[in-house]
């Protein structure tokens, strides 16, 4: 329930119940009267004195000051007209009665205030619980979220339902102006909605903005305006701040919504930091990551660019410009060189090109089923070109093994792995590239294990890192390109691709790619055909 | 005709560049070199010169290269090399579904384009259709139906011998699966169906008793087609 109606609606109740209370006290003193009289108390002066504290000290507990007062009087008033001689008569023989009755009084006022402020620390700690039952709700739900944005719309909401009016946090956009985020429609009261979006509320929360400090109804500054706004202020700066619409009410309720709406804003500030800081340690990171990149790939680039062109170039002029002076031996050498170079360098563009493709979202998987023993064929012809010192093994399953990829990036991969396995191993090593298909899993795995110098354990997961070469082969040309894109295509295919060690010494990557396509694997259904 | 020698190609790229390095080396071996830098003049120098064969770059700026292909093909089945960039696949099949004889991927070694040029050449210059393919040691008679494989009779489905037809007698040059499952399915195919052309390959490579790591006929060209290869000369 809003506890701003839950309070108007318990003093609403508390004036019907204090007049009931008086009604109450009467019909019991009147009853207890009749009760003493009946069973004829009446000599017992004393004790009828100490019975007549009872209603006393009863509407002290249940009812407060006033009914307790009132049923002191009326006791006294019964007391003295039934029981004090001369009885049915006010009026008092002995006048050493009076002092009993000012005594009497005396004592059930005192018992009475004691009572009563016992049951106002009881109300005052009931009305704290609920409060702070509120505002552990709203920290609660708060710490939850990440989101500027659904935080602003939270927090808004969270504060109108506590109050039951409508609310709206202000928040610089860093241009100096104030981006409002209203409380849905307000439900309990039907108000317009987007309270806090016109120009006089904004302004007014700038000013708060500005100021530090709180305004509004209620408060020192610009009390006549219907709102009541707070900073939102954590130790070093105001992020921000709060207002609810106020309506008109008591000055005393005015100050509780104050404390509750100034606890709110503490709680909210305190988020909305949160989630800022989180985000700047997010940004910096993110940061420093791409200065990273950016700083390895202009290292890599400029020197993979520049020891192609260096070899090109300098083979080139020099067969322009000193024509007689090589040998036709010379001249083929210095030849190749320039081939070799524009390979190389043809290499890289085709890496860049490929991490740019994956880094920008712009690779388009051109899915079908592809037979991973042709995609392997075709890549062994590809690298047989420049490997000619290698004997490559391929074990292949019995069955065609097919999965549903794009047939040209998978080559990409293997090209990638094959190449690797070459370049890092010894001529006349042996290469072996093993396919099996687990058909509970519907896993395929396509093994590429070298005799070559293997990959320490601490670097097996970061060479797939861009950029990075490890140590131990900063000799070998590369621009920690390669398997970066391998393990993009790869991951876009829903498969993994790890390096392991080879049992037998060196490296073996292992890819892993589904075979199944939408829950089903390859139709392979033969037309029953008959051979002629 | 005068065969492959003597061949007069003409060229359609932007790039002065790989003019210049197409003129000097293709005349060196021997081809009648004609140039052009735009699509628009390429049209028109097509019917001018009465090429052999065209060498055209896809990646034209003004009128684009398929736009020529086009052009080109209303009203001649001249042999059409184009030249396209790696990684557009897509780009590669449309030219040669829209009636592109071959492609080369830049970068090139002159080899491979010289290789290409040959069998372009080669397929125009064939008039009589010869009743016996014959490729070193697999002789595919084409008039009795019948596939010999070192002196031994290799027993085909009738879709293995339709499609290895269709390969064998377009040796040299790429098939795309479209065209592939068109001449072999007619009519009754699918684009989705690429993937029986795979299992028929495979079988067909089996009978042929082809490496499967190495083959010597049917070669796969990724994300495009097949190419029956030609034996080393």
């Amino acid at each position: 329930m809003i506890l701003s109606e839950r309070i108007k609606k318990e003093t609403q109740a508390s004036h019907r119940k204090r007049v009931s209370a008086y009604v109450w006290v009467t019909l019991g003193v009147i009853l207890l009267t009749l009760l003493l009289h009946a069973i004829g108390m009446s000599g017992d002066l004393v004790n009828v004195a100490l019975v007549y504290l009872f209603p006393v000290l009863v509407s002290a507990v249940y009812w407060g000051m006033g009914p307790a007062i009132y049923a002191a009087s009326f006791s006294v008033i019964m007391f003295d007209f039934f029981f004090v001689p001369p009885y049915l008569s006010f009026t008092v023989e002995d006048l050493r009665y009076l002092i009993s009755f000012v005594v009497y009084l005396a004592v059930a006022i005192l018992t009475a205030s004691l009572a009563g402020r016992l049951r106002q620390q009881l109300e005052m700690v009931k009305a704290r619980e609920a409060t702070t039952n509120s505002l552990y709700a709203l920290s609660r739900q708060m710490t939850a979220i990440t989101d500027l944005n659904t935080l602003l719309v939270n927090i808004a909401t969270q504060v109108s339902l506590t109050l039951g009016k409508p609310a709206a946090v202000y928040l610089p956009d860093g241009q100096g102006d104030l981006l409002v985020t209203s409380s849905p429609a307000s439900t309990s009261e039907g108000e317009k909605d987007g309270w806090g979006d016109g120009e006089s509320e904004i302004a007014i929360a700038k000013w708060v903005y500005h100021h530090g400090q709180i305004a509004g109804k209620g408060s020192s500054t610009l009390r006549e305006s219907p709102g009541l706004y707070v900073p939102l202020r954590t130790e070093e700066q105001i992020h921000g701040v709060l207002a609810v619409s106020m309506n008109a009410g008591e000055v005393h309720e005015q100050q509780e919504q104050i404390r509750l709406l100034e606890a709110c804003g503490g709680l909210a500030a305190g988020a909305i930091a949160r989630v800022k800081l989180a985000e700047e340690a997010r940004l910096a990171q993110i940061t420093a990551e791409s200065e990273r990149i950016r700083t390895a790939l202009l290292d890599s680039v400029s020197h993979e660019l520049r020891t192609p062109l260096t070899a090109i170039i300098g083979s080139a002029t020099g067969l322009l410009e000193n024509d007689t002076l090589f040998t036709s031996e010379d001249r083929r050498e210095l030849t190749g060189n320039i081939r070799d170079g524009a390979l190389r360098m043809n290499r890289l563009v085709t890496n860049l090109l490929g991490m740019v493709r994956l880094e920008s979202g712009m690779l388009q998987l051109n899915r079908k089923w592809c037979d991973v023993g042709d995609i392997i064929s075709v890549v062994l012809t590809q690298v047989r070109e420049f490997s000619p010192h290698r004997n490559i093994q391929v074990e292949l399953p019995d069955e065609p093994a097919f999965i549903y990829g794009d047939e040209v990036l998978m080559e990409q991969v293997l090209v990638n792995i094959v190449s690797n396995a070459i370049k890092y191993s010894p001529d006349e090593s042996l290469i072996v590239i093993t396919v099996t298909s687990d058909k509970s899993s519907s896993q395929l795995t396509i093994r590429v294990a070298d005799q070559g110098i293997g990959i320490p354990e601490a670097e097996r997961i970061r060479i797939f890192d861009k950029f990075y070469r490890s140590e131990s082969t900063q000799h070998v040309t590369g621009t920690g390109l390669g398997l970066a894109i391998c393990k993009g295509i790869v991951e876009v295919h829903g498969g993994t691709i790890v390096a392991e060690a080879n049992p037998g010494g060196g490296t073996r990557m292992r890819i892993n790619i589904p075979m199944e396509a939408h829950g089903s694997r390859f139709p392979y259904s033969e037309q029953g055909e008959v051979e002629d | 005709m005068n065969g492959p020698l003597g061949a007069r190609i003409l060229v359609i790229d932007d790039e002065p560049q790989i003019r210049k390095l197409l003129k000097v080396t293709l005349q060196a071996h021997q081809f009648e070199l004609h140039e052009c830098g735009d699509g628009e003049e390429g049209v028109i120098q097509a019917s001018i010169v009465h090429p052999d064969l065209i060498i055209l770059d896809l990646g034209l700026p003004g009128m684009s290269g398929m736009e020529v292909l086009r052009r080109i093909r209303e009203w001649s089945q001249v042999p059409i090399i184009v030249l396209t960039a790696k990684d557009q696949e897509g780009d590669k099949i449309a030219a040669l579904d829209a009636g592109a004889d071959d492609y080369v991927t830049k970068p090139f070694g002159m080899g491979e384009l010289v290789a290409r040029i040959r069998v372009a050449l080669r397929h125009v210059a064939k008039t009589t259709d010869e009743p016996i393919l014959r490729f070193g040691s697999l002789t595919i008679d084409l008039a009795q139906r019948q596939v010999e494989l070192e002196g031994a009779l290799v027993k085909l489905t009738p879709t293995e011998y339709e499609m290895l037809k269709v390969l064998a007698s377009n040796a040299g040059k790429i098939i795309t699966q479209r065209q592939l499952l068109q001449q072999v399915w007619g009519g009754h195919h699918h684009e989705s169906d690429s993937h029986y052309l795979r299992v028929y390959v495979g079988h067909l490579r089996k009978k042929l008793n082809e490496d499967p790591t190495n083959p010597r006929y049917i070669q796969t060209e990724p994300g495009i087609g097949y190419r029956f290869l030609l034996p080393a000369e």
